[in-house]
């Protein structure tokens, strides 16, 4: 469905709502080609794809960090394309995969940079800032580090501040880049758990992932990108097939099917293929 | 969960409210704005004192309770009375004192904004070719002889033009490379390279300049008249004022441009903004007294080793910090080899050296940047 022009959120049942984008860094070649996306308040996405096929392109042009060339993101019923920074900065966030921990700031310094947008005196933060970082740091159990040295945590810890400062800056939409990529696997399925509890308060999160296995475990819906374009978007049982697997990475796969949720098992290359070999 | 924490990491816990964490909350938030005001009122008043002790150095013996009462006369009166030590005071010490504060506070905000900017713990506020490029200016009119009669305005303008000069092509070549923080880095580097070594060939081919043009550079506040101290606390305090007001936003430009976007602030125009701001703060600070090293790049580390990275009590206590320790060393550039002064910027990095050694090998460890 689409959303009127000054459409809110009463008019409009989809909370992201992408259609026809196309963005390219030259006028001859698009890197996105007609992406529509539609996404409803409080659902779990996953944006699934081979390197380089455009998902952190793709989230970067939900949040305007770049120009799209052609088609309209509607963010619960704010055209993108209208708004300046700071109001973006209140309806969607993006949470990087690490940050260089290279600067001497505390945890809760850094998750109270997440109240930025918010903040009107020019000074210092306001008491109701404080409570609000110190209950998100208390949802993501990092309370007890608040006076620690970001560098000072583990990368699971650190994980969890990123997270906190992103909900405390109340977005709408919350678009999560490769959350569990240096994480164990206690840590993956913690976040897992996170994210898949944020979006169950109403929370939008899309989460561009390589970990097909978790995200069908706890995604809502899947979305395949291959080269620019969504190959294909819906419930991980409909969308993360053995066919759509192999057409988009290339590889061989088992899809086994465990309480209705794909497990995915890759297969080595048959044996008639060349093997990899080196002379060492 | 082994850790413990698992349990509490659930959204749907309970409320801190009713956990100790509510208290201990408000607790560290004023412990913050005490920091602040321990910085400001115990540096207020270390610098008053300071001040006050560094007119009573010199040549001409006058007593610390003198020298207060001699200051009290001079505002009560608006001016020197006829009185010796108030005359002394007034047109030889309090001028060069006020004139070192200002740079000493001018320079360790420039050092911390710049490293925040660039985020490169390396950066200095001479980082974008200010300091190269005043030299470079200033040897020129020394050796082309445009000292403009005997103009006291000759050697900081030369250095000013030369300062903003260096740091336009700084920029531009910086903006030509990508825009990326390394590229400032990098370009303010190689034009700093080329302009010493341009100064090298001017000065090998003009040595009998070359004592005089030494003077400049290694630092010195000797003899500097309220004139030049006027224009030195109007192009200082006016820089650290503005910097301050974006103390907030230096915190989150710590993050990295993009992810300074994440939270609604738009770096490119800001960053470009701070940095011409920085470039005229150090412009100021080098066109009266010369290049002075360490107190730009080593003030910032110690104040975030002890009080650590936000820019609201980082600025302040740099700026503090900055302005008793240039003080301290000009008191003793002109008191340790009287009646002869020493080079400051020399004197500042043999006392500050061997203190930032032990204090990096004391908090290196829990110190990042």
């Amino acid at each position: 469905m689409r959303c009127d022009e000054k459409g809110s959120l009463g008019e409009c049942s989809s909370l992201l709502d992408v259609a026809g984008l196309v963005f390219g860094y030259t006028s001859d070649l698009d890197i996105l080609k007609d992406v529509n996306i539609e996404a409803g308040g409080g659902e779990f996405i996953a944006l699934m794809g081979p390197n380089g096929s455009g998902k952190t392109t793709l989230m970067r042009c939900i949040n305007k960090i770049l120009q799209i060339k052609g088609g309209s993101v509607v963010i619960d019923g704010n055209d993108v394309k209208k708004l300046g920074r700071g109001d973006i900065s209140k309806l969607c966030t993006t949470v990087p995969a690490d940050i260089p921990p290279d600067f001497s700031l505390t945890a809760r310094e850094f998750v109270m940079l997440g109240r930025s947008p918010y903040v009107v005196s020019w000074w210092w933060e306001s008491e109701e800032d404080a409570a609000i970082v110190e209950k998100a740091m208390w949802d993501f159990g990092i309370l007890h580090y608040s006076d620690r040295k970001l560098h000072e945590l583990s990368s699971g810890e650190r994980a969890r501040a990123l997270l906190a400062k992103g909900v405390v800056q109340r977005p709408k939409l919350m678009m999560v880049d490769e959350p569990s990529a240096h994480l164990d696997i206690k840590y993956k399925i913690q976040v897992m758990e996170m994210l898949k509890g944020l979006s169950r308060s109403g929370l939008t999160v899309i989460m561009a992932s390589h970990d097909l296995n978790l995200v069908t475990r706890y995604c809502d819906k899947v979305m395949l990108l291959s080269e620019g374009e969504i190959i294909s978007y819906g419930r991980p049982v409909d969308v993360v097939t053995k066919e759509s697997i192999m057409k988009v990475f290339q590889i061989d796969v088992k899809v086994i099917l465990d309480e209705g949720v794909p497990y995915i098992i890759p297969n080595p290359p048959s044996a008639g293929e060349e093997e990899f070999r080196v002379e060492l | 969960m082994t850790d413990g924490d698992g349990a509490q990491a659930l959204p749907s816990a309970p409320a801190p409210e009713a956990q100790a964490g509510g208290s201990g909350e408000r607790w560290r938030r004023r412990h913050a704005k005490e920091k602040l005001a321990l910085i400001l009122g115990g540096g207020a008043l270390g610098i008053a004192l300071l001040f006050v002790y560094s007119l009573t150095m010199g040549i001409y013996p006058i007593s610390f309770s003198d020298a207060m009462g001699d200051i009290w006369s001079i505002i009560a009166n608006l001016g020197p009375s006829g009185e010796m030590s108030e005359r002394v005071i007034y047109h030889l010490r309090m001028p060069r004192s006020v004139a070192v504060l200002c740079v000493g506070a001018g320079l360790a905000t420039a050092g911390a904004a710049m490293q925040a900017l660039i985020r490169n713990p390396l950066v200095d506020p001479y980082i974008t070719g200010v300091s190269s490029g005043a030299s470079f200016m200033v040897v020129l009119f020394t050796i082309g002889g445009f000292s403009l009669g005997a103009s006291s305005l000759s050697i900081p303008i030369a250095a000013i033009i030369g300062a903003l000069c260096a740091f336009g092509l700084t920029m531009l070549i910086a903006e030509m490379a990508g825009g990326k923080a390394m590229s400032y880095v990098l370009s303010g580097v190689i034009i700093s390279t080329g302009l010493s070594a341009a100064i090298t060939l001017l000065i090998y081919f003009n040595s009998k300049e070359y004592q005089q043009i030494m003077k400049w550079m290694f630092g010195s506040f000797a003899d500097i008249p309220w004139s030049s101290t006027a224009a030195i606390a109007v192009g200082t305090i006016i820089p650290i004022a503005i910097t301050l007001c974006f103390a907030r936003k230096l915190n989150v430009m710590l993050l990295g441009d993009e992810h300074a976007k994440y939270l609604g602030v738009d770096t490119a125009m800001l960053k470009k903004g701070l940095m011409v701001l920085i470039a005229v703060l150090a412009a100021f600070c080098v066109a009266y007294c010369g290049v002075i090293g360490f107190i730009g790049l080593i003030i910032p580390h110690v104040c975030r080793m002890v009080i650590g990275g936000d820019h609201r009590l980082l600025i302040p206590a740099s700026a503090v910090l900055g302005a008793l320790v240039l003080l301290i060393a000009d008191v003793f550039c002109k008191t340790a080899a009287a009646p002869s002064e020493l080079p400051i910027g020399a004197v500042v990095a043999v006392i500050g050296v061997p203190f930032f050694l032990f204090l990096m090998m004391k908090e290196g460890k829990r110190y990042a940047m």
